[in-house]
């Protein structure tokens, strides 16, 4: 099959097949069986469908048609490639493995224009290579696993009466309410619909549009208790810590679009057959062996930007332009570019300092935790990093590192002392997405690419689990539970995967692992490449392999406080019960992608080499920061660092299991008096830093204070402007009424009318009644008269 | 005198209410109901007859991509004062016109509840439509500002006797804002007509501004020759006053034509003579046409007619006034101020800038803060229609980009999308906001609560259109928003970036009015038991509004093939203007005119 046109038309279908299922169940949900219980199955249907279509697109079109480097060392697609719509790939640069990486296969084109104006563009169109394909299939999976799985969480929403344990009424009583099962399928079709729409989007605004219906969609499976006020607050915060992201993207957005006038990420031929570059090549041209050059309209607009700064001199200085030896031309567009986009990256990923919104999401239904808010939506963030990564430069690269940095490990802390099982997993998984913000920062983006995928199955089933545990004991928090491995073992044996997964076990120095062990070991050994070529940068270096400790620590506390040990409630205990099939079947599904996912015959990580981003294979250098390296992806690879490393992640990771085991195993140290010795700092984590409070003070209250600060000025100033100045009117009016109308106008009319008055009385003198009298009054009239007129005429009317 | 003359089918369009208005008038009394239905009926009919011009090849219709003027007519009406009955219609106020009657429609179905006056009610409403319509179709400046009076009186008397508690003081403020808008116009249409000549203007030139009509295909000088010597009295006098050969005894032709005086505009210096405190004509024209406008828009700090305005006037008023009288506004500044007067706009462009993003930071601000639902639709409109402002004025075809002009027709297109988006949204919102109302009689947001599980549909179509004014993508605020913001960084990164902030705010203040009036477990307000689900009469207003919010998002071209060639057209010429403007400016200042000197600073 010819990649070109079926790899477009299979992921569009599979992209399109939850669309209509939503559309549907608006329309009909209804009346679909009884509470819309066939809306369920629809969805299901749709997501199953979408699978397949990813699936067929995978392994029907695209392994056959691109075969995988032969080796690891050996690199650089050889590929035979037919048909891409422009493709970059040139075999010769295949020869030498220290030059740069040309462009992956790909293809792209445009379905419909949004607008055109002159040469500018805003469209829909697809971009696919092989990290998109990846991505529809590991979407697509547990897409299906999690909506399976939500027929059977669900099922208390098919009630006629849904009792809401969590509300209650003015009354005293609970709420009940009729059930809304198809509103969460309508919603989690929706939603697959926009994730798809993200991956499969060839340019920027179009993630933007899918960026912001992702969220929309999150918001409303969040507040899908809308009676529960916590909910309704919780998708609040989310959509507006997203949107406070969003800022940032469209700043980013606005400085390419200014200066490079395209957000295609891809080439693509117009009608007229010429190709229209996109950001990939504009900004990583292949004369300069595909190394990041910003293009000539990038340090226009730079040159532009620094001379309307009114103090123009000043910003010269700014743009050490002065220097010779380096060449910032363009550079600071670009970082603003690539920071701006990371921004709206940092607000989906719930990176440092937006991922206050995550854990609070976990006010939805579990299943919308597993897909959303930690395999899928959260990971976007994740997956727009490696998608726009050719159009970082070094400088945003390291932002992007720290900011990953920061979040793993203050993720971590806050997830030791956490008790609401699916916090602690809300927790871990800001933790992880900012493990894969770290790598792809320090130049590792098949390892962060790959522990999104691998993260995105155990985190997945780590949610579905602790979704059927909440199932069984009505409760989220794990003070309630313990013991629970006797009643429920799929569910402990599945989440013990899981567990082990994410901390990365497997035997050190060897192939053999779980799907977590690849990929996290991965990234500890970038760090460390990262580190031994930037000294000053060490703390990317220990980081990673510190979180690994704490990561170790709570997963393992998690699993201890639910399932080993005694039951803590034993009225809990006694009701709790493993979840129906319907539930189980996808966890065990999950648990085998979990334990398998990485391991190399599967070949995820060469399939994610395929698509290795155009030019990011030697190590960069900073511009604005000279001393900055970011080291070529291979470069990890090598003994020196891989053996290190491996230990270190392998010690660590044992290190923390050992520690939980002796807290909540075998007692030997008591948690509660842990607790009080370290007072200071259980608080200081158990109120997750403080963050909630602090932004509290520095963000919302001053908003809300500003806000009536305009409503004051509107009602108090400019009204009362106003108001002064008709009432001023008015006086003037009455001031102009007293002086003028009544003494001028009135006293002319007045004077007028007395003086008619008087006139009259005097002429009333005249009217004698005497005949003779008024003869002589019409022969003096008409004499005077004609003396008049025989005047006029001789003096002012000039004889013609 | 066919229907298919564009004279009789765009004189039917505008005033067949106002006759409709006159026939009520005389009508011996009816059933309020009829009224009602008559009332209805004949939007109804206005609207199909808008639907006319989409039947392409019909003897009169709206083509698609075109942008010039179209189903243009002239007839003299005030021959002495140059006045003439001109009418037609482009790509920037066709899609106006169809939604003014197209609200119109809506409105008047969603004024059932009326129940005071309704007679009087009806007429006054109808003498709107036909003020309205008028407006946007009027080529003559003279019959433009008598439309724009129209409109005023019947507002007035809606919002003063059908409004709600302070509607007199509602209405008088309404009112004389309004009235100093237009009175600031007059002085400037009148300053624009004692400084026009229509004999400065070429052959070529006078046939743009629809005076010499030209055959298609024809040559527009051989028109004029021809036009020269026909029995109009315009032409005539055209051929009196340029029988005198001395150019500087000549008298001058003045005119009202508005396609005449932006052709004045942009290619004479009739406008630039200098009127006062060393301001030219033109820069004192602007200024009060622009703040004329923006008064109707409108923008921080000459808003505050509107909360109070809105809050007073009834559900279907509201609409018309959020959906369509804003809009003249912004029609104003594109169709009047930056075209008749390039040179003072490119002067004050940042300040129009300015304006607009103050308006939509300023106007967010204000809506977070209100507690009375209605208020925060109202300021939601002050700050989206700041969006209009910023995107009409965002002139970066300047020296420093080469005279691109494509980044403001990004803006300029934006902004218009802008208003039919706002049109839909805004109308929508206040309608929702009408059908509460309606069954609560109050609009307190703290006082509202737990809506979705009584009245389902109803708040499933109200979130859908506060997700429309949200500018949410899918939804038609998302295009026109994003289309200016990111026009705008070209223009300014400073304002790009305050108004790119702009959507957190748009976020919170919508998003925490949703959850306070349709979220949460129960009504929190008095008269509970009024609430009954959303009637089918209501639903056909709601729906229509939110399925065209839906194709505008997902479909933008829809309404662009309409739009964009009158706007590109208009932003070309403006960019052309711009172009020769500094050209001339540097030949008579060898050092560099002070509007080209950013430019050389950073080229050197």
């Amino acid at each position: 099959m010819d990649p070109d046109t079926t790899l477009p038309v299979l992921l569009m279908a599979a992209w399109l097949v939850p669309l209509a299922s939503f559309v549907l169940i608006v329309l009909f949900g209804k009346y679909m069986g009884p509470r819309g219980i066939g809306a369920g199955y629809l969805s299901v249907l749709a997501i199953v469908t979408s699978a397949i279509f990813s699936l067929i697109a995978m392994f029907g079109v695209w392994l056959p048609n691109h075969d995988f480097p032969a080796a690891h060392e050996s690199e650089h697609s050889s590929s035979t490639h037919d048909g891409a719509v422009v493709s970059a790939t040139d075999e010769s640069h295949s020869k030498d493995s220290h030059s740069n990486n040309p462009h992956p296969d790909y293809y792209t084109g445009d379905w419909y224009s949004l607008g055109e104006f002159g040469t500018l563009k805003l469209t829909i169109g697809y971009y696919i290579d092989s990290l998109t394909v990846a991505m529809f299939c590991m979407v697509s999976v547990i897409a299906s696993c999690v909506h399976i799985y939500a027929l059977g969480y669900m099922h208390d929403e098919l009630h006629e009466q849904f009792v809401d344990h969590e509300v209650t009424l003015s009354s005293g009583e609970h709420l009940h309410r009729k059930g809304r099962f198809y509103r969460f399928f309508q919603y989690l079709s929706l939603f697959c619909f926009s994730m798809f729409g993200i991956v499969i989007a060839g340019n920027v605004a179009m993630v933007f549009v899918f960026w912001e219906l992702v969220g929309i969609c999150s918001y409303f499976l969040i507040g899908f208790y809308i009676e529960r006020h916590s909910a309704s607050t919780a998708a609040n915060k989310a959509f507006i810590v997203n949107r406070i992201g969003d800022f940032g993207m469209l700043i980013g957005m606005m400085a390419l679009w200014s200066s490079v006038g395209t957000f295609a990420f891809g080439d693509m031929k117009n009608e007229k057959g010429e190709v229209e570059q996109g950001l990939f090549s504009l900004l990583r041209p292949e004369e300069s062996e595909y190394q990041l050059a910003p293009p000539a309209g990038m340090i226009a607009e730079q040159k532009r930007m620094f001379a309307g700064d009114p103090n123009a001199s000043a910003g010269d200085a700014a743009t050490p332009a002065i220097d010779p030896k380096r060449n910032t031309q363009g550079q600071w567009l670009l970082f603003i570019a690539g920071v701006g986009i990371f921004c709206g990256c940092v607000g989906k990923s719930a990176q440092f300092p937006l991922h206050v919104w995550l854990p609070d999401a976990m006010e939805g239904p579990t299943p919308v935790s597993a897909l959303v808010h930690s395999a899928t939506m959260v990971a976007a963030g994740v997956y727009l990093v490696g998608r726009f990564y050719p159009c970082f430069s070094p400088e945003a690269l390291l932002v992007i590192a720290y900011v990953g940095c920061i979040t793993l490990f203050i993720a971590a802390t806050i997830a030791i002392t956490a008790t609401d099982i699916k916090r602690v997993l809300a927790y871990s998984t800001v933790s992880q997405l900012g493990y894969m913000m770290l790598s792809l920062g320090l130049g590792g983006w098949v390892a962060g690419m790959f522990h999104l995928i691998t993260h995105a199955f155990f985190k997945g089933l780590l949610f579905l689990c602790s979704g059927s545990v909440i199932h069984a004991v009505h409760t989220n928090d794990m003070t309630f539970m313990g013991g629970l491995r006797k009643k429920m073992p799929i569910t402990a044996y599945t989440m013990l995967v899981g567990c082990l997964a994410i901390i990365g076990a497997g035997f050190p120095l060897s192939v053999y692992g779980l799907s977590g062990y690849y990929s996290k070991d991965a990234i500890i050994e970038q760090a460390w490449s990262f580190g031994s070529v930037n000294p000053q940068h060490a703390i990317l270096k220990w980081a990673p392999v510190a979180g690994a400790f704490i990561t170790a620590f709570y997963m393992f506390r998690l699993w201890y406080m639910t399932f080993a040990g005694q039951p803590s409630d034993p009225h809990r205990y006694d009701h709790a019960h493993e979840s129906p099939r319907v539930m189980t079947g996808p966890l065990i599904v999950l648990a085998a992608f979990a334990i398998g996912i990485g391991w190399p015959i599967f070949h995820v990580n060469d399939l994610l080499e395929q698509g290795r981003p155009v030019g990011t294979l030697s190590a960069t250098h900073g511009e604005l920061l000279t001393n900055l390296t970011i080291p070529s992806e291979h470069d990890s690879h090598v003994p020196l660092i891989k053996i290190p490393a491996g230990i270190a992640a392998f010690c660590t990771a044992l290190a923390g299991v050992l520690l939980a085991s002796i807290i909540y195993l075998w007692r030997l140290l008591n948690p509660d008096e842990l607790k009080e010795s370290f007072k200071p700092l259980y608080g200081f984590l158990w109120n997750k830093w403080y963050f909630d409070e602090l932004y509290n003070y520095l963000f919302v209250k001053p908003t809300l204070i500003v806000s009536h600060c305009a409503a004051w000025f509107d009602r108090n100033i400019i009204d009362s402007i106003l108001h002064t100045s008709a009432a001023i009117c008015k006086a003037c009016s009455k001031v102009v009424d007293a002086l003028f109308d009544q003494t001028v106008v009135d006293g002319t009319v007045n004077t007028l009318a007395s003086g008619t008055w008087g006139l009259g009385l005097w002429l009333r003198k005249i009217q004698t009644g005497s005949l003779r009298q008024y003869v002589m009054f019409i022969v003096i009239g008409t004499v005077a008269l004609f003396v008049t007129i025989s005047i006029v005429q001789a003096y002012f009317i000039p004889t013609s | 005198m066919t229907l298919s003359d564009p004279k009789v089918y765009l004189s039917l369009l505008v005033f067949l209410p106002a006759v409709a208005a006159l026939v009520l008038a005389v009508l011996p009394r009816l059933a309020d109901e009829s009224y009602k239905l008559i009332s209805l009926a004949v939007t109804i009919f206005v609207f199909i007859l808008t639907l006319g011009f989409f039947r392409s090849g019909a003897p009169i219709d709206f083509e698609a991509g075109v942008a010039e003027m179209q189903n243009l007519f002239n007839v003299d009406w005030i021959p002495s004062f140059g006045i003439q009955y001109f009418m037609a219609m482009d790509g920037i106020s066709f899609p106006l016109v169809v939604l003014t009657a197209f609200l119109s429609v809506l409105a008047m179905g969603a004024s059932w509840p009326i129940t005071k006056h309704v007679k009087g009610y009806c007429i006054l409403f109808l003498l709107l439509e036909t003020g309205m319509l008028g407006v946007f179709m009027a080529l003559d400046f003279f019959l433009f500002y008598v439309f724009w009076e129209v409109m005023l009186l019947p507002m007035y008397f809606l919002i003063g006797v059908w409004g709600g508690p302070r509607r007199e003081y509602a209405a008088i403020k309404f009112f004389l804002y309004t009235l100093v808008g237009s009175v600031l116009m007059l002085i400037a249409i009148l300053m624009l007509y004692f400084n026009s000549d229509l004999t400065r203007l070429d052959a070529q030139q006078l046939a743009d501004a629809g005076i010499v009509s030209v055959e298609k295909g024809g040559d527009a000088a051989q028109s004029f020759e021809k036009w020269k010597e026909s029995d109009l009295p315009l032409a005539q006098r055209y051929a009196e006053i340029t029988k005198e050969a001395d150019l500087t005894q000549r008298k001058q032709l003045h005119t009202f034509n508005i396609l005449a005086l932006q052709q004045m505009g942009q290619h004479t210096d009739l406008f630039d003579g200098e009127a006062l405190w060393g301001k030219s004509t033109q820069w004192w024209a602007f200024l009060l046409l622009f703040i004329g406008f923006v008064i109707k828009v409108p923008s921080v700090p000459l808003h505050t007619w509107l909360p109070d305005a809105h809050v007073e006037a009834p559900t279907p008023i509201s609409m018309i006034l959020a959906g369509i009288l804003l809009k003249m506004g912004g029609y104003g500044l594109i169709r009047i101020c930056y075209p008749i007067c390039p040179n003072a706009g490119y002067q004050m462009a940042y300040f129009v800038c300015f304006v607009g993003v103050l308006s939509m930071v300023y106007g967010a601000f204000a809506a977070l803060a209100q507690k009375d639902f209605k208020r925060m639709v109202a300021y939601s409109s002050v700050s989206h229609m700041g969006y209009v402002v910023l995107g009409l004025g965002v002139w970066s075809a300047v020296a420093d980009t080469g005279y691109n002009p494509d980044y403001w027709k990004m803006g300029a297109n934006g902004a218009m999308f802008q208003m039919i988006a706002h049109g839909i949204s805004s109308a929508g919102m206040f309608f929702m906001v009408g059908v509460i109302y309606d069954r609560v009689h109050h609009r307190d947001l703290d006082k509202f609560g737990g809506l979705f599980a009584k009245m389902p549909l109803y708040s499933g179509l109200a979130v859908g259109i506060f997700f429309a004014g949200l500018g949410l993508p899918g939804l038609c605020g998302f295009i026109g928003e994003v289309f200016v913001v990111l026009s705008v960084w070209k223009y300014s990164y400073a304002l790009a970036i305050i108004s790119a902030a702009v959507v957190i705010l748009t976020a919170g203040y919508i998003l925490w009015a949703i959850q306070r009036v349709y979220l949460g477990a129960e009504y929190k307000g008095p008269h509970g038991e009024a609430i009954t689900p959303i009637t089918m009469r209501e639903l056909s207003i709601a729906v229509p509004l939110l399925v065209l919010a839906i194709v505008f998002g997902v479909y933008p071209t829809a309404l662009l093939n309409y739009m964009q060639p009158s706007v590109d057209m208009q932003i070309d010429r403006l960019a052309v203007w711009t172009e020769e403007h500094d050209n001339r400016a540097t030949a008579s200042n060898p050092l560099g005119s002070q509007d080209g000197q950013v430019a050389d600073a950073w080229q050197r």
